[in-house]
């Protein structure tokens, strides 16, 4: 039993750039709100009511995108009114929309992407593409905290023996470029160590293999091959004319046939996947809790 | 048959007229554990890195180094890496990867051992050392004692038949530092693992070790038991200075009989050969000012708002012209305290006075002219320049000045010193602002005997030039030699203080080796001169005639 964040890593990526791939290469208004709206839904089941800066400041970016375009962009039959001899359209003004719905909406997944995407995760996509890569990335993890460690200490030790001279700019980048240089150094130095310790430890003695922290459950096959299934349909069906809706010159949306209205559920399905494992898993325990 | 055999090994550095190790030979037998000693420079560590070939460095080398009877350069490349572990000094910096299990994985991946085996040898290893609760975590979240056990036992997963020690402990404080050697101990026990283990921290390590090795100028002194090597060399201060005290109270009265290297053997031998009728000696008057030159009134600090307090209501009272230790255990905040007086860190409530003015009435960073300096742990972060000549020209400080002897260092880079050496560069860099007081962190950490005798010497001369010293230590043993003053930091305040003589003899746990030795026999003895000292004064047992 495992929550949607306790899947495979692989899966759940599959999953996003699924959910995430629709919204941006399609611009049915339809889609762009589901996809919107399940982000905001997955982002607040993930966060609770936490994050309100955040919110803000989507919300924001949101009504900002919406009103550029209309201001920017002059297509469209219907003039609503005219701001500095230039007409301001309904259809840009919905197009504005549409698009916003579109960035806000994928920024949301990312966000979430973000959080469940543990830096253990990502070496271990990274590492199915390359061990090596995967290497050097977790090297990096590990260092640069060390190194902006180190800048912090080597400020205090020149602060506390009094060798800032002065309170003003010029003295401050002077003494912070020596840091700076000395850092260098003591980069490089550790460099040695950190090598010695590697090859000690047989270091391109022979094929490196890599140790893989996540297994591929019966559970994370069925995820990756529901979410492909959908994202197919879903594919398909903006892939064609199934599903068109046309902005300029003037608004025309064609009734979706079969195929669309088939592409609007599973797509539907698809961005509701997470919360139903979730719903799923939390009954199934409330039941296995009942019994104990 | 013996695991690993030295013969006649002689390297010389290029472009270096003598060798650095010169005609070394020794054995080690399966499961021995043998402890190299001797002075900064002597060549520790060029032998050691001489027994694992990837570590092997560039120069001339002849003589022969054999492991399991086969020549170390005719090892396949597989056998080489895992079968020799080799641990180093710096306990950071040999962290490869950002995570506790990845580093575990790491050397086996290098062999290429099949994933389900890895994943099995490591789970194992995290039980045996209890890593189990720390595995998931980030390695920078670790202290510096498990850093060093994840070191180890990320060698140790690779199945290691020798296991190599260069300074393990340096950088570790003596409680971790035991615990480190007690795990070698147990390793050495239970596994019948080879250890060969260089150290100058001699205390712990001497008591379990078979066969002490003792090098200087790069040849090997002697190679035995360690009771015999230490009779042998009774006569060489400058060895023994590193030794347990009970030996080196045993060298300094000429005791006969045999060495005793723990402090029960060492109670056994003064209780046995010395009367108690003269039990303490006269206490010496403190004579110190009654002014403060610095003063904590209850301080409360902590790092973030939801986080809990590290200074807990700190009161102190440092008077002027003293030597003031803090002592502590890890975790207790006595750095964080230091910070907070030194001002690179804001305690939420309550006061600091420096020198009768408070702390923030001192502008412009004024405090820090003429008034007070503070020496970090790490002294690496003093350094900015790439030799030793620039560092000192650069803030202005006298070589005629100082109260020790920097010359002959003037043109090397000061990342290359020695700790000592580098400790001495920080101090002539920090003492170039004239400060009146000064505040040293951990200034023996990673220090041999001679060098902690050298900065002792430059402390108390310090103190002859009226200058404050407050040093936040470990170190037991030294403080009880340096200070005019002890205090022991616990929780977050002080619990106790008192002049050495009194606090150590009060403290039961806490304290030198010589006070849990003369404990109950003598009074207040806390230093290996005051024991000799009241050794000398009660004369020897008359043996019974036999």
């Amino acid at each position: 039993m495992k929550s949607f964040a306790e899947y495979n890593p692989i899966v759940i990526t599959v999953w996003f750039f699924s959910v995430t791939g629709v919204a941006m290469f399609c611009n049915y208004p339809l889609l762009m709100l589901m996809s919107l709206c399940g982000a905001v839904i997955f982002f607040l089941m993930r966060n609770g009511l936490s994050h309100g800066r955040e919110h803000l400041f989507f919300f924001i970016l949101f009504l900002i995108l919406a009103l550029a375009n209309p201001l920017v962009s002059h297509n469209g039959k219907t003039v609503l009114f005219v701001m500095n001899h230039n007409p301001v359209t309904l259809e840009a003004a919905l197009y504005g929309v549409n698009s916003a719905a579109m960035i806000i909406g994928v920024l949301y997944w990312l966000r979430s992407f973000t959080q469940i995407m543990t830096s253990e995760k990502l070496l271990y996509i990274t590492g199915a593409l390359s061990p090596k890569l995967s290497l050097v990335l977790s090297m990096a993890l590990r260092f640069v905290p060390l190194f902006s460690r180190q800048s912090a200490k080597i400020n205090n030790a020149q602060i506390a023996m009094g060798l800032y001279k002065d309170d003003n700019i010029i003295d401050d980048i002077k003494g912070r470029s020596r840091v700076f240089s000395i850092l260098i150094t003591w980069a490089l130095e550790n460099g040695i160590i950190t090598a010695d310790s590697m090859e000690a430890r047989g270091f391109g003695a022979c094929r490196r293999t890599q140790l893989r922290r996540f297994r591929f459950s019966v559970r994370d096959t069925a995820f990756l091959i529901l979410t492909l299934l959908l994202l197919a349909v879903t594919a398909a069906a903006a892939g064609t004319k199934s599903l068109s809706f046309v902005f300029y010159p003037s608004i025309t949306a064609e009734n979706p046939d079969l195929l669309g209205i088939a592409g609007l559920i599973t797509y539907g399905l698809l961005i509701f996947l997470p919360v139903i494992i979730e719903t799923e898993v939390s009954l199934r325990w409330k039941y296995l809790r009942s019994e104990i | 048959m013996e695991i690993l055999a030295v013969r006649d090994l002689t390297f010389t550095y290029p472009q270096c007229s003598s060798p650095a190790v010169k005609n070394v030979s020794f054995e080690l037998q399966r499961g021995e554990l043998a402890v190299l000693c001797g002075a900064t420079g002597s060549g520790k560590s060029t032998l050691l890195r001489l027994l694992k070939r990837e570590l092997a460095p560039l120069g001339d080398k002849q003589g022969s180094v054999l492991f399991n009877g086969k020549e170390l350069s005719e090892l396949d490349s597989i056998t080489s890496a895992s079968a020799v572990g080799f641990v180093m000094q710096r306990t950071e910096q040999q962290i490869v990867t950002d995570k506790v299990w990845h580093e575990l994985a790491f050397g086996l991946e290098n062999l290429g051992t099949p994933p389900h085996e890895i994943s099995r040898r490591i789970a194992e290893m995290a039980s045996y050392f209890g890593i189990g609760s720390w595995y998931d975590r980030d390695v920078s979240e670790l202290s510096g004692g498990q850093k060093q056990l994840l070191n180890l036992a990320s060698v140790l997963v690779m199945q290691p038949e020798i296991l190599i020690l260069d300074e393990p402990t340096a950088q570790l404080d003596p409680i971790a530092a035991a615990d480190f050697i007690a795990t070698l101990k147990r390793l050495c026990c239970d596994f019948s693992i080879t250890i060969i283990i260089a150290e100058h921290r001699l205390e712990d390590v001497v008591p379990i070790c078979d066969k002490l090795l003792v090098m200087e100028n790069g040849s090997l002194i002697a190679a035995d038991e360690p009771r015999s090597v230490i009779s042998e060399l009774n006569s060489r201060p400058d060895i023994l200075c590193g030794m347990p005290a009970a030996s080196r109270l045993h060298a300094k009265l000429s005791g006969s009989g045999s060495c005793p290297l723990t402090v029960r053997e060492g109670r056994s031998f003064i209780e046995s050969s010395y009367r108690n009728t003269t039990r303490g000696l006269p206490q010496a008057a403190r004579c110190s000012s009654d002014a403060a030159a610095m003063e904590f009134s209850s301080i409360y600090f902590r790092y973030s708002r939801d986080s809990k307090d590290i200074l807990d209501g700190l009161s102190i009272k440092i008077y002027e012209r003293e030597i003031f230790c803090i002592l502590g255990g890890n975790g207790s905040g006595k750095t964080t305290a230091l910070s907070v007086g030194a001002g690179l860190l804001k305690p939420y409530s309550g006061s600091i006075r420096v020198f009768g003015k408070k702390l923030k009435d001192y502008k412009n960073r004024s405090l820090y002219r003429e008034c007070l300096a503070m020496l970090p742990q790490d002294v690496q972060t003093v350094f900015l320049r790439n030799t030793v000549r620039e560092e000192l020209d650069e803030c202005g400080a006298v070589l005629s000045e100082l109260p020790f002897d920097l010359s002959p260092l003037l043109d090397k880079h000061p990342y290359d010193l020695s700790g000592g050496q580098q400790q001495l560069t920080a101090l002539a860099k920090v003492l170039a602002a004239k400060p009146k007081l000064l505040l040293l962190d951990e200034p023996t950490k990673g220090l041999d005997a001679a060098a902690k005798q050298g900065i002792i010497s430059v402390i108390r001369s310090l103190k002859e030039r009226g200058v404050t010293v407050a040093i936040v230590t470990h170190d037991v043993e030294f403080a009880a030699v340096c200070a005019d003053r002890c205090a022991m930091f616990f929780g977050g305040r002080i619990v106790s203080d008192g002049v050495p003589n009194e606090f150590f003899s009060r403290n039961s746990f806490y304290t030198t080796a010589v006070s849990r030795m003369t404990r109950g026999h003598f009074d207040n003895a806390v230093t290996l001169s005051d024991a000799a000292e009241l050794c000398r004064i009660n004369g020897r047992k008359e043996l019974p005639c036999s």
